[in-house]
């Protein structure tokens, strides 16, 4: 199985004029694009402003795009560099101390809008509400699932490699993780649906 | 939502779904909303078990590059040419350097039929009369100047048989040796074939073939 076909087809989606698929692309690497530059930002809410900005660049490249490489390769790229240039012009850039009385109101009021949800209250509850309910939902699944899903995601395993380290067919590895997906995700649909109705916030 | 397509949606998320299987479902994807909102917690799930989120698992980044992608033009990449066909093209090339080398060698036969009728006609016809080279010869080498049939198939024949050689070897035969052999057919043409409008060597052999019956 080719490491990169299921991104690979997404991205000739994407090509042939399909943005719905480039967005499927971004639900699925935001999250490690954005653990990504936090290695050169610190402040969270500056992390995603570059994200947001490497996805855009990959978006305006991808014609060029001719999977030599695979595309979180590439993306990564995009992001590293990004990364970078954002951090040299921002350091560039004069700091003002001087912030007239007037313009302070226009200025927090502009911060409130820099600020993100999770840097609200409700934002931070929740996203510490999905960290509990997704560990609380693993550490429920039965043994065989855990160690399934545990060893994609964390140990990035293909299925032929878990299979071996299981001792069981690629199909029960398949499954297995997908099983464990399933309960996973309806405690935290749960969680959206019933305490803060907030699902399409993970989008 | 079927499990089965569930199933597939799973295996696609970790890149272990058949090329084919995964076409379909991209196309699926790209449209269906609810079956991306739940690659979209597939996605945070496996943020949450490799802490990944950082601060904001449930960040609306996706949602603002959505809508910044919204206000881009569409990008539509240039058809890229399928290897398969540098591959078939690579697999036609020995075909097409035989079918360049049987047009040569046909145009090499052809040029020499064409260059050796009008000697025959002329020197069958006109008898006696002196052609091109032969002008101011005497009226007796003029008058044996009469191409016998021998000598035109003489010319024709090695050259058939050459090009024939050619076409039958060139497909083993590297370009330069194939080139080599090409001229020295075109070589053997002009000192046979192509000699009697310009060269008085044919005349000697036509005076000798004359000379021969009488």
């Amino acid at each position: 199985m080719s490491a990169d076909v299921s991104d690979l087809s997404l991205v000739r989606r994407v090509q042939s004029g399909d943005k719905g698929a480039f967005d499927a692309l971004v639900r699925k690497y935001q999250h490690k694009l954005v653990k990504l530059v936090m290695r050169y930002v610190r402040n969270p809410a500056e992390a995603e402003d570059i994200a947001q900005e490497a996805f855009i660049k990959a978006y305006r490249a991808l014609p060029q795009f001719r999977g030599d490489s695979a595309f979180y390769t590439w993306l990564y790229r995009i992001a590293i560099n990004t990364a970078k240039n954002a951090v040299v012009s921002r350091d560039r850039s004069p700091i003002e101390y001087n912030i007239d009385r007037n313009d302070a109101t226009e200025e927090s009021y502009d911060m409130q809008g820099r600020m993100k949800d999770s840097e609200t209250p409700e934002g931070l509850v929740l996203t510490d509400e999905i960290r509990r309910t997704v560990n609380a939902a693993i550490e429920a699944l039965p043994e065989d699932l855990k160690t399934a899903i545990v060893l994609r995601e964390l140990d990035g395993l293909s299925y032929e490699e878990i299979a071996a380290a299981m001792d069981c067919p690629v199909g029960t590895v398949r499954s297995r993780i997908f099983r464990a997906r399933e309960a996973i995700d309806h405690r935290l649909r749960e969680v959206f649906e019933g305490g803060l109705g907030r699902t399409e916030d993970l989008g | 939502m079927n499990e089965e397509l569930d199933s597939q949606l799973s295996a696609m998320f970790d890149n272990e779904l058949p090329a084919v299987e995964c076409e379909l479902l991209a196309r699926r994807l790209s449209r269906d909303e609810e079956l991306r909102g739940r690659w979209s917690r597939y996605a945070a799930i496996g943020a949450t078990i490799r802490a990944e989120g950082g601060e904001r698992l449930n960040a609306e980044l996706a949602r603002r590059v959505s809508v910044a992608i919204s206000a881009e033009p569409v990008v539509v990449a240039e058809p890229v040419r399928p290897p398969s066909r540098r591959f078939a093209s690579r697999l036609w090339a020995p075909v097409g350097g035989v079918a360049v080398a049987a047009s040569v060698a046909a145009a090499a036969i052809l040029w020499v039929r064409f260059e050796s009728p009008p000697d025959q006609v002329l020197a069958q016809s006109v008898p006696g009369t002196a052609s091109g080279s032969n002008v101011g010869q005497s009226a007796d080498s003029a008058a044996s100047y009469v191409v016998p049939k021998s000598i035109a198939r003489r010319s024709i024949v090695p050259s058939t048989q050459l090009a024939n050689y050619v076409v039958a070897h060139s497909e083993f035969s590297s370009p330069v040796n194939r080139r080599n052999l090409l001229s020295a057919l075109m070589a053997s043409e002009s000192g046979t074939a192509g000699a009697p409008s310009g060269s008085e060597e044919p005349t000697e052999d036509v005076n000798d073939d004359a000379k021969s019956p009488q």
